[in-house]
């Protein structure tokens, strides 16, 4: 139960840094963007989380 | 021709140009690190062309050019391994290199972002800075550093 929590909060903190960088890189901020944002941000967090645990084990 | 296109302009010519006829001569060490070099110097110019033409679109040029050099650089050093073990340089070419490859990056950073609209854009522009310096101090160390070793041996 820990672990899981442990790897929720790790995704959810990709998920906020991840998202926060896009919304400081693109052009314009609306309400498209922002869901397309926090989507891809979510993706990348997976992945974000997935580099880690692969570096970390080597 | 404003300040900024002339600043730009400069930095290809003093700069960009050398590190391109470096990129063409030379051992193979000194390819690749002229390769990172340009393209740390690649990414300012354009910093400063955005600047210059009023072009947002050209900073994110700069970003991605920040992102994609230094994979270029290690995947260029992780094909070439055998050949950069062969000739290990100097610790003065190494903190040369680190210097040379990091020092421009504030001095063109620094007045953009002072010029920019504060807010978002300042900190894109920091964001990109941040990956250039970390970038070639990480590639210039990769590319000088023997495996194992601490870049020490003459």
């Amino acid at each position: 139960m820990v672990r899981r929590l442990a790897a929720a909060a790790e995704v959810a903190a990709w998920w906020v840094v991840l998202t926060g960088l896009w919304l400081v890189l693109i052009q314009s901020v609306d309400t498209l963007e922002c869901g397309v944002g926090a989507s891809a941000a979510l993706f990348a967090a997976y992945g974000g989380r997935a580099a880690r645990r692969a570096a970390v084990r080597r | 021709m404003n300040g900024w296109l002339a600043a730009a302009c400069a930095l290809l010519l003093v700069g960009f140009l050398p590190t391109l006829l470096a990129m063409c001569t030379g051992s193979v060490r000194r390819r690749v690190l002229a390769q990172n070099l340009a393209t740390v110097l690649a990414a300012l110019a354009l910093l400063l062309l955005s600047q210059g033409w009023a072009r947002s679109s050209y900073t994110d040029m700069a970003l991605v050019l920040a992102v994609l050099g230094p994979v270029g650089t290690l995947i260029y050093e992780r094909l070439l391994g055998e050949e950069l073990r062969a000739d290990r340089p100097s610790r003065r070419v190494t903190r040369t290199m680190t210097v040379l490859s990091v020092a421009p990056v504030p001095v063109v950073v620094v007045p953009v972002c002072v010029a920019a609209t504060p807010g978002r854009t300042t900190l894109k522009l920091l964001f990109i800075a941040g990956l250039l310096v970390a970038g070639s101090a990480l590639c210039t160390r990769a590319l000088t550093t023997p495996p194992g070793g601490d870049g020490s041996h003459g």
